[in-house]
């Protein structure tokens, strides 16, 4: 969340609320990115396995995707009227596993939440660390629509570059040396 | 009992391991990302030209989600749309490599890397799908394992 890396808690659960999806948005998104025909034609899908409309899984992470947006630059703005600095998040390299379990009916209220399961600093970006993010998403029924585990960048607070670093970037900056240093790396 | 949608298509016992797809391209405009971004990543550097221009990305780039979507739609034009697809299980260790910027085309392969008859449900069989998806200057972009379910001609029979 945006929080510095130091103060994120493990196992601390947010709530990120919920989507009820409609037919019209349902079939907006298959046709555009996953226009299979059980995700397009409501008199079609009665011969898949569903015996209906459903939508695309993609398109329910997409949602719990914003939902977490949403609740990133709520936290912000809380932090900001608290007279506190939010911290930084950061892109996310990739997503280890995500599971569909149950498919998504128009009409369906689909309720998300985020656990960030695990935190450590990176070894590839100095200054960062990685978060380890469980984003689970269950319809109103309580069964689980799916299960993801992603992972985020989240900026170190407390972090003071090695003496050797900054010289290599202060070195990177003289005029002829810079490109030198640049090419060899 | 036969599905009228997909009688036709291939089917489990017609696929082979190492099979491999071209996913045809797909040039991302502006406008593709920004009406993404609205809907599903309102982060400002996809949103927003001067504020992508000062972030990590150097530019407008799609949201990496919008980037597996987009794999998705070549992959169903290219290969789902001729299977019997009964539907996605889910997928697994997905990176994004490289961001796709504006007027990027992307484009590249899908290997089928396993097949396997569900054991609990002899009328599918499991597929699992390595994407390799690159830009116009053959940068990796995107990789990931999708599991989809794929309707058996004869259940139960082993392959």
């Amino acid at each position: 969340m945006t929080r510095w890396f130091e103060d994120i808690v493990i196992d601390e659960v947010f709530p990120l609320g919920s989507h009820t999806f409609g037919a019209d948005e349902i079939v907006r998104f298959a046709t555009l990115y996953d226009p299979q025909y059980f995700h397009l034609d409501a008199v079609a899908a009665q011969h898949s396995q569903f015996g209906g409309l459903v939508a695309s899984g993609w398109h329910t992470v997409s949602v719990g995707h914003r939902k977490m947006v949403d609740a990133l630059f709520a936290e912000e703005e809380r932090l900001l009227a608290e007279g506190r600095q939010p911290g930084v998040s950061g892109p996310s390299p990739g997503v280890n596993s995500m599971v569909f379990k149950v498919p998504v009916r128009p009409g369906d209220t689909v309720s998300y939440e985020l656990v960030v399961t695990d935190k450590r600093a990176s070894n590839s970006i100095p200054g960062w660390g990685l978060l380890f993010n469980r984003l689970t998403a269950t319809n109103q029924h309580g069964e689980l629509v799916y299960r993801a585990e992603l992972v985020g960048f989240s900026k170190l607070r407390d972090y003071s570059m090695p003496l050797k670093l900054r010289l290599l970037l202060a070195l990177t900056k003289l005029p002829l040396i810079g490109p030198l240093l640049k090419r060899g790396s | 009992m036969t599905n009228p949608v997909t009688k036709d298509r291939r089917h489990f016992e017609d696929l082979t391991v190492g099979e491999v797809a071209d996913l045809g391209h797909i040039t991302v405009s502006k406008e593709m990302i920004i009406t993404f971004a609205r809907e599903f990543d309102p982060f400002p550097f996809h949103l927003d030209e001067a504020a992508a221009k000062a972030s990590l990305l150097g530019g407008l780039a799609s949201s990496g989600w919008q980037t597996g979507a987009l794999s998705l739609r070549m992959l169903v034009d290219a290969f789902l749309s001729k299977v019997a697809s009964a539907g996605g299980l889910g997928f697994s260790d997905l990176k994004w490599k490289n961001p796709v910027m504006v007027g990027d085309t992307i484009g590249g392969t899908v290997t089928v890397a396993e097949l396997r008859r569900s054991a609990s449900h002899p009328q599918w069989g499991i597929m699992t799908l390595d994407f390799d998806v690159r830009n116009q200057k053959d940068q990796p972009v995107l990789t990931m394992r999708l599991a989809n379910l794929i309707d058996t001609r004869e259940p139960g029979v082993p392959a």
